[in-house]
């Protein structure tokens, strides 16, 4: 209790990383809906690293051709690494979903060729670049220890716009992912609405890549989801219970990662793995009391 | 009954570039039940994704009436298989998908659409069905939400897909005594896409059939005759 007490306190040290985790750990959920009802799960396993390597890219990049130097780079990281980040995600989305509507070829083996490519440039940048090395280890590791003001509030500017953008236009995202040929019928432009959700996914995996990094960015936008699916009744609950996982998780694998001395993203996907157990046992318990209920009735 | 409602002029179908059936030259009579016959691959759900402007088509057009009084509303009634069970929609949800036609961009919907939306449901005796989970109901349950939905456009061409595949033989009589009801109360325009020849004798008015790249229409008496119908699938066969 003490330890929480601590992490809740106004002048704890590390509070905007509670912060964030908590930010993205709401955030996250909300648009892995999407992802996990449209089956696009390896869609948020790629993208967060995809994310990271244009993270690498646009740090490097001015480095090798000496415009930017190593002892100067601090001042102008985070606009280069979010620029980086944002282009590739969003370039990354609207390519795969292009691909995707042509349906032509395998989405699979697609996604996991972007996977592993993206994974690999990334470790190659790492080995040529000794500067980056171990700011991009702790992105990489999900270390979420110094996060500025300024990264927080942009976080919670981006990710806000994004809830909100989803909050109102759930209708139409969820008619043309759920029926797209009624959508046509009635009108909607679901060419417009594709975009629009592949643009929210792509700023979500961007901005929670850059704070939380990719592993941590992918356990929040599809285990929560996963989870909640199980026990929702309707869309809204699926929503509320995916969030209020994603939300909890981020707090208790915060004190966790403190009480402990862990690092906070990967004890915040354990956790998530746990949570993701947990709720399959819960689902099979449940499963097997109805057939005996049924049984006994009839 | 007679006046031309739709019409198709020289319609080339398909997709990508590759025709599925060209030079369709045909009339949809206002207040008719059509029903759309053929083989698998014929081209008749294209015919009908097509009409929908679900896939544009390769040539030709299609002529709708010009004044909005009178315009062409369709009512889009799938095949159920096509709907993933993963989305945690009931069947309320699914009917009040109908209104969204109506209803700005991130707007709400008004309590007024709601009702009209529990009418509809109650019109095809699917109330029932509107607390229940979509993904959970039978065919004939999801069919009757669907044509609940269609409704709830406000249409006035109902266009059915196969309503009646995978649909036990009570509720494909119940499902085909219902949407005839409510063409006749209604006054529907209603082309629907089936293999059932026993159900088009008993319920259509008129047939569109399509196979081996020909296009043969007329009423149900015309062309449902033993000879014609020998005629046909010998063609078929062949």
């Amino acid at each position: 209790m003490d330890t929480l007490r601590e992490i809740f306190a106004p002048d704890f040290l590390l509070r905007n990383s509670l912060y964030i985790s908590v930010l993205i750990g709401v955030a996250c959920p909300l648009v892995g809906v999407f992802l996990v009802l449209r089956r696009l799960v390896f869609m948020g396993v790629a993208l967060p690293q995809i994310s990271s390597t244009g993270v690498a890219v646009s740090l490097s990049i001015p480095m090798w051709f000496g415009i930017l130097q190593p002892e100067h780079a601090a001042s102008i990281e985070h606009a280069l690494a979010f620029t980086g980040s944002i282009v590739f995600s969003l370039a990354a989305v609207l390519t795969l979903a292009f691909l995707e509507r042509r349906g032509r070829g395998s989405p699979e083996g697609r996604l996991g060729t972007a996977y592993a490519v993206a994974t690999a440039i990334s470790i190659l940048l790492l080995s040529k670049n000794r500067y980056a090395e171990v700011g991009w280890l702790d992105l990489l590791k999900g270390e979420i220890i110094t996060v500025s003001t300024f990264d927080l509030t942009l976080t919670a500017f981006v990710l806000g716009l994004v809830l909100a953008v989803l909050g109102l236009f759930q209708k139409e995202l969820l008619l043309v992912s759920f029926d797209r040929a009624m959508a046509i019928t009635l009108g909607k432009n679901v060419v417009f609405w594709d975009v629009l959700l592949y643009l929210l996914i792509g700023l979500t995996v961007s901005m929670a890549v850059l704070s939380v990094g990719p592993l941590v960015a992918f356990g929040f936008l599809l285990i929560p989801a996963l989870i909640a699916h199980s026990f929702a009744r309707n869309m809204r609950q699926f929503a509320f219970i995916a969030s209020a996982i994603g939300g909890a998780s981020a707090v208790i694998g915060f004190w966790i990662a403190y009480r402990w001395d862990y690092p906070v993203g990967p004890t915040d996907v354990a956790l998530l793995g746990v949570g993701y157990a947990i709720g399959i046992c819960a689902v099979k318990t449940r499963n097997l009391l109805g057939h005996r209920k049924k049984a006994l009735v009839s | 009954m007679n006046d031309s409602f739709i019409t198709l002029d020289n319609l080339a179908i398909g997709y990508g570039n590759v025709p599925v059936f060209s030079n369709i030259s045909l009339s949809i009579a206002r207040g008719s039940f059509t029903a759309i016959l053929g083989s698998n691959g014929s081209g008749k759900s294209t015919l009908l994704k097509t009409l929908l402007g679900i896939q544009p088509p390769l040539a030709g057009h299609i002529h709708f009436p010009k004044s909005n009084d009178d315009s062409a509303v369709f009512g889009y009634v799938p095949q159920t298989i096509q709907f993933d069970p993963l989305y945690l929609l009931t069947g309320f949800d699914v009917a009040l998908m109908g209104v969204y036609q109506r209803i700005g961009p991130g707007r709400f919907v008004s309590k007024a659409e709601r009702t009209f939306v529990y009418e509809c449901l109650r019109a095809t005796d699917a109330e029932k069905f509107s607390t229940k989970q979509f993904s959970d109901l039978s065919g004939g349950q999801k069919q009757r939400v669907l044509i609940a939905r269609a409704l709830a456009v406000k249409s006035n061409v109902l266009v059915l897909d196969e309503p009646t595949a995978g649909v036990d033989a009570a509720a494909t009589h119940s499902l085909m005594e219902f949407i005839s009801q409510i063409h006749e109360e209604r006054k529907l325009t209603i082309l629907l896409v089936t293999h059932d020849l026993p159900l088009v004798r008993k319920h259509v008015q008129q047939i569109i059939w399509l196979h081996q790249g020909k296009l043969l229409t007329g009423t149900v008496a015309e062309l449902l005759t033993p000879e014609r119908m020998a005629e046909i699938f010998e063609m078929e066969m062949n």
